[in-house]
């Protein structure tokens, strides 16, 4: 099993770093301030005169702000003055191995190595200032927006629906901030919805989210946290999270990502349904950067998206063969929104620009970026942010960082009920033979189950006691065996048939989910697969250790107690392997 | 010099110089340079700049105009000679708006545009004399009239009035002569003083050019003004303007109802009502000046012509009940006498040839009238702080030169107007004004984490709300530094539709109650929701030993950081006995239902909802591994 980036430890190299003398930047108005940090060491910035948004979110002045593995701009619409100085180097223990609860876990960063620091100012990869951005135009589409929002209100219909398409490395994320920035400044509440499984918001990479936006974004950490059971000096984020164990949407055809898509629009239709504030600013959508090149099934699932979410807004970055077909597909087309044909909705499709500072951020980035998630998903920020402490009474900064205890555990095989995707590209030895998986189409319809196999269910579940195994039975009515799963599916076209897109996981569980995330879902461990597709997601699993002898797995909790008896989806292919969370 | 690259180059210097809102030398220079290499388009750009320094707010006047000062001095023609043609407008309209300390240094600048351009070889000065003796001269008179105003009202407020109301009358002033010995220094003695003593001879023909008036006509305007003045003293008894106005009115009224006016005498009371004049007494009892100094009957003819346009402009019935409307609906407070406004212009003709600006008169005189520069709008439009804002003679003076429609006009489009078309076209455009409204409409910030708020009261209060959550939240932190934290779980579907974003601005109260429902969702606080009950584990023995006489279990005893002593969860102390609080909830509240609880356990699957929902018979209380009387399932 290889993941793209997974030998990113061998390319870094241990350097001799002396920090730099803090520097001194000064942006002229309209200007920007690009740079790149790599993951492992931190830069801080201080805004020392005039003002400065990064992404939109406003920096405070004289507060200094920490940035590690990433890549980003600070704006400046006025002019500015920033100082950046180089931060402390995160070693391998610094979050997690200090603070680790009694179970003794302990932590590193040996799939990382040593950081590495660039030359540039603070010791960034890379730093420079540009002139020329497309800030006017993301600007504006926020006050087109708000004239929308401003309509909206007057006349009581929906706020605007935002579609952000464009391929990868175009600024989607960047320009999602920066409108749900500008929105929450004028004091409203964007509904902020990723459906991009290669990056999380406000969750580990795998995740469909949709949050209301209040509060501001978090300058330092990406989006910014959801909820932790101490404080947050940024106020967390409420998102409600799917989990998609794929990297690629249009994997299997959509067959899982849209009935995802589908629940997650409904659950965000219901909240606009009553949450009047969100109702009247409207929903933005950040969508993965590979429906952004045209390719079959792209287009499909695009207008999935616009159907699901009745968009009224598509903004494309960054392609023009992709604004062209969305020109032609939707540009004053009605929306699909109940009251379109009344009010005459209609929507608007709109070029914008990539930025020059959008760079490719390699597979080594976005695999460090990955785990830096789900590393903060389970440990907190292991930078100490002294920006967003400064009123802190405690004397000690170093301890006003967020560092999250995670419970390490041991789980009865039995006791789980884990669920796997069903994919084409399945080559391991552990891999299933699909025609052995129980039928499933992807709207949910048919469920077989033994005890059952001759009788096709309604729809919803069929009640399997907890601790049996419940043994998918396709048209051909095998009981599944372990011994006999030999490889047959090396091409995707079994996919064709509809296959199941989950299948329940037997035990004994593979050695293979060792290293890897469950995701526990809201979805009781009886559910049909489709439901558990279909369910919401209460958090995950890293799990540690498989015992196939004893039957146990160790397993890392977010928090102490239990783990919620419900059904697990094992993101086996994706977000992968995460090597060394827990020593 | 086609027409599109031209009209390019304008747009681009109009963006360029949009930006400049600061007295930048780079950014000066650097729009010189752009001037300097775009001659060719130097009328493009010299119409650019003078729609700029018009429309552009006050604060921003002064930096648009060094730009002129910077390209007329490096660049020189053809840029002097564009600029030169509506310099005195330009001039003069920023004057008008502009505060005290910058009218110094715009009468710095002016100083050294009547010198030849320093180290330059030509020793003309920067522009043709005629231009900046025309705006001097202006300055001066404005000037004279404010002072002497000032000091007329320091001595008497009513005597003030009735000399705004003659003109004639302050030339005669000692101030007005003490003034004018000023003058010499200025080089523009002479014409200063004819132009001054040419005042009295333009009042003199104009009688003679009057028409009759219409007693009935007069008093019926009057009597519309007073109404109006009255509903609007109704409205706003304590300001002054208003009170000074009624009153003005019904003096008035008094005096045409009392007093035999002469033709001439009435021709100036109606020019008063027109105008929606102070209290005109005196124009009554002081009608004909005396005339200080010598006519110069050369001067007198030239003014007389624009002069007697203006007043026919102002005697027009039409125009008088379209001003007495439009001043009734903007409920201007003190507007500047009719007559005394022509004067100024006039005397400008008499002394340099910027007579362009006379024929304006009657326009700018209607336009001021219709309410478009109300006395109540100018201390806002134009700070003065040298001149009482209520001084109503330096009205006069914004009158002429300010197009006052423009400035407010484009003040109010950067601030209200959010009305930007989704459409590619549209977002090219820049769109600088709205961009205030994401910062500057809000300059209070919070020093901790930048998030702006409105300088207003409420925006005051919600900041002080943020700051206490700011507060809160660090000690907050202080606290749980000192134990483990984790991660929640995240919702389901159903808590997160019912879910509302809690802010960081919300009264303390609402902070206290979202706080903990979010921040503390994994339950280790035990005041959540429906306030969970518990009491300090007993320390007598026999009494810990004693279960919960509903159920019969025992009582556990979990130890709270909260309290910091061991307590009872879901217990309750009922007379002397300790009930599981659960237990005694059911069996009292709910009667005779069933006793084991049947309490719906679909709840259970939010072990931990953020909503502060939670039953307490959910699962484990995972921060304190507290087995809270489970209901039998």
């Amino acid at each position: 099993m290889s993941l793209p980036g997974l030998d990113l430890a061998q390319t870094s190299v241990e350097t001799e770093f002396t920090p730099a003398p803090p520097t001194q930047v000064s942006l002229a108005r309209g200007s920007e301030w690009r740079f790149e940090v790599a993951h492992g060491t931190t830069v801080r910035v201080k805004l020392l005169a005039g003002t400065a948004e990064l992404f939109g979110t406003e920096l405070a002045a004289s507060q200094t702000y920490t940035f590690s593995g990433t890549k980003a701009a600070i704006y400046t619409w006025h002019g500015c003055t920033l100082e950046i100085s180089a931060g402390d180097t995160i070693d391998g223990l610094v979050n997690g191995g200090a603070t680790a609860t009694a179970t003794g876990t302990s932590t590193g960063f040996p799939g990382l190595g040593g950081p590495t620091r660039g030359y540039g100012a603070g010791g960034c990869q890379s730093e420079y200032v540009a002139e020329e951005t497309p800030m006017v135009e993301y600007a504006n589409v926020h006050f087109a927006l708000e004239t929308l929002r401003q309509e909206a209100k007057a006349t009581g219909k929906d706020g605007p629906r935002v579609l952000i398409v464009g391929p990868e490395n175009a600024g989607k994320t960047s320009v999602a901030k920066i409108l749900t920035a500008y929105a929450t400044k004028m004091e409203r509440q964007p509904l902020v919805v990723n459906v991009d499984p290669t990056e999380g918001m406000l969750s580990v990479p795998g995740t469909l989210t949709a949050t209301a936006f209040r509060t501001m974004i978090d300058v330092e950490e990406g989006w910014g946290n959801s909820p932790m059971s101490g404080p947050s000096p940024v106020p967390v984020k409420l998102p409600l999270v799917y989990f998609y164990p794929s990297q690629n949407p249009l994997e299997n055809e959509g067959a899982l990502y849209r009935p995802v898509l589908s629940r997650l629009a409904l659950s965000v239709t219901g909240r606009m349904a009553e949450d009047e504030d969100v109702r009247e600013t409207g929903i933005i959508v950040d969508t993965p950067g590979v429906l952004g090149h045209g390719r079959p099934g792209s287009l499909e699932v695009i207008n999935h998206i616009v159907t699901e979410f009745s968009i009224t807004t598509i903004l494309v970055l960054g392609s023009e063969r992709l604004y062209s077909s969305m020109l032609k597909s939707y540009d004053n087309k009605p929306t699909s929104s109940a009251s379109a044909a009344a009010s005459d909705e209609r929507i608007s499709v709109i070029k914008l620009p990539k930025s020059g500072g959008c760079v490719d951020r390699d597979a080594a980035f976005m695999k460090g970026v990955r785990e830096a998630a789900i590393r903060s998903y389970f440990f907190g920020n292991p930078i100490p942010s002294t920006a967003s402490t400064a009123l802190s009474l405690s004397s000690a900064s170093s301890t006003t960082n967020i560092t999250l205890s995670p419970h390490a555990q041991q789980l009865d095989f039995n006791s789980m009920a884990v669920y796997n995707v069903a994919g084409a590209e399945d080559e391991d030895e552990d891999d299933y033979d699909p025609s052995q998986l129980e039928s499933l189409l992807p709207g949910g319809g048919i469920n077989d189950y033994p005890g059952t196999q001759s009788q096709p269910e309604e729809s919803t579940s069929t009640p399997v006691l907890p601790g049996t195994t419940p043994t998918p039975v396709p048209a051909p009515t095998t009981p599944y065996d372990p011994a006999a799963t030999t490889t047959t599916s090396t091409t995707p076209s079994p996919n064709e048939n509809n296959e199941p897109p989950l299948k329940k996981l037997p035990p004994p569980f593979p050695t293979t989910m060792a290293n890897s995330l469950l995701a526990v879902t809201h979805a009781p461990p009886t559910a049909s697969p489709s439901e558990v597709r279909d369910a919401s997601i209460m958090g995950f699993l890293y799990v540690a250790d498989v015992d196939v002898e004893k039957g146990k797995i160790r397993v890392l909790a977010p928090m102490g107690g239990r783990v919620p008896p419900k059904a697990a989806v094992w993101g086996r292919r994706w977000p992968g392997e995460v090597v060394g969370l827990v020593g | 010099m086609s027409g599109l690259a031209s009209d390019e180059v304008a747009e681009d210097y109009k963006n360029s110089l949009e930006d400049l809102t600061t007295n930048d030398r780079f950014q000066i220079s650097n729009l010189t340079v752009i001037a300097k290499e775009n001659t060719e388009h130097a009328m493009a750009i010299s119409r650019v700049l003078e729609n700029h320094i018009r429309t552009t707010p006050p604060t921003q006047k002064l930096p648009a105009l060094y730009v002129v000062d910077s390209i007329v001095k490096n660049v020189g023609t053809p840029y002097t000679l564009f600029l030169g043609r509506n310099m005195y407008q330009t001039f003069m309209n920023a004057y008008t708006l502009v505060d005290s300390q910058t009218r110094r240094k715009l009468d710095e600048m002016l100083k050294t545009w009547k010198e030849p351009v320093p180290g330059s070889l030509d020793t003309r000065p920067v522009f043709p004399p005629d231009i900046t003796r025309g705006i001097e001269s202006a300055l001066i008179k404005a000037r004279t009239a404010a002072l002497q105003q000032q000091q007329a009202r320091s001595h008497q407020e009513i005597r003030t009035r009735s000399r705004v109301a003659t003109p004639p009358n302050w030339t005669n002033s000692p101030t007005m002569l003490q003034n004018a010995r000023h003058y010499p220094s200025n080089g523009q003695a002479p014409g200063y003083q004819s132009m001054e003593n040419s005042y009295p001879l333009r009042f003199t023909p104009t009688p003679q050019q009057s028409q009759d008036v219409d007693l009935a006509a007069l008093n019926r305007d009057i009597e519309s003004l007073i109404a109006a003045a009255r509903g609007e003293f109704t409205n706003n008894p304590l300001d002054p303007s208003v009170q000074q106005r009624l009153k003005a009115l019904l003096d008035l009224q008094g005096i045409l109802q009392r007093q035999e006016l002469t033709q001439e005498q009435l021709r100036l009371v109606r020019d008063q009502v027109s105008a929606l004049g102070p209290k005109p007494v005196l124009p009554t009892t002081q009608a004909v000046p005396p005339i200080p100094a010598v006519p110069t009957p050369a001067m007198a003819a030239a003014p007389a012509q624009p002069l007697s346009q203006s007043f026919q402009q102002l005697l027009n019935p039409g125009t008088l009940a379209g001003l007495i409307k439009a001043t009734a609906a903007r409920q201007q407070p003190t507007p500047p006498p009719a007559n005394s406004m022509p004067q100024m212009p006039t005397g400008n003709s008499t002394t340099q040839p910027a007579a362009a600006s006379t024929p304006e008169n009657p326009l700018v005189a209607a336009l001021r009238a219709r309410g478009l520069l109300p006395g109540s709008s100018a201390p806002s439009t134009a700070p003065t702080p040298s001149i009482p804002p209520a001084f109503p003679f330096i009205v006069p003076g914004q009158v002429r030169f300010t197009p006052p429609v423009q400035a407010p006009q484009a003040m109010s489009t950067s601030e209200n107007s959010m009305d930007v078309q989704m459409n590619t076209a549209s977002i090219k455009i820049p769109r600088h004004g709205l961009i205030t409204s994401l910062y500057e409409a809000k300059s209070n910030r919070c020093g901790t984490c930048g998030r702006r708020f409105f300088a207003t009261e409420e925006g005051k209060e919600k900041k002080a709300r943020h700051l206490d959550w700011h507060f809160k939240t660090n000690q907050r932190m202080a606290d749980a530094a000192k134990r483990a934290q984790n991660r929640s779980w995240y919702v389901d579907e159903r808590d997160w539709i019912k879910s509302r974003e809690v802010g960081d601005d919300q009264s303390l109260a609402d902070a206290e109650t979202s706080g903990d429902s979010v921040a503390g969702a994994d339950g280790s606080s035990a005041k959540k929701g429906p306030p969970k009950q518990w009491i300090h584990a007993p320390n007598d023995a026999t009494l810990r030993n004693t279960p919960c006489p509903i159920c019969q279990e025992k009582f556990e005893s979990t130890w709270s950081e909260e309290v910091q002593d061991w307590i009872w969860q879901d217990a309750a102390k009922v007379g002397n006995r300790v009930f599981h609080a659960s237990c005694y909830s059911e069996v009292t509240k709910d009667g005779p239902g069933p006793a084991d609880g049947n309490t719906p356990i679909g709840r259970t699957s939010t072990p931990d909802s953020v909503l502060g929902k939670r039953k307490a018979e959910g699962t484990d209380s995972p921060g304190h591994h507290v087995r809270v009387k489970m209901e039998p399932v």
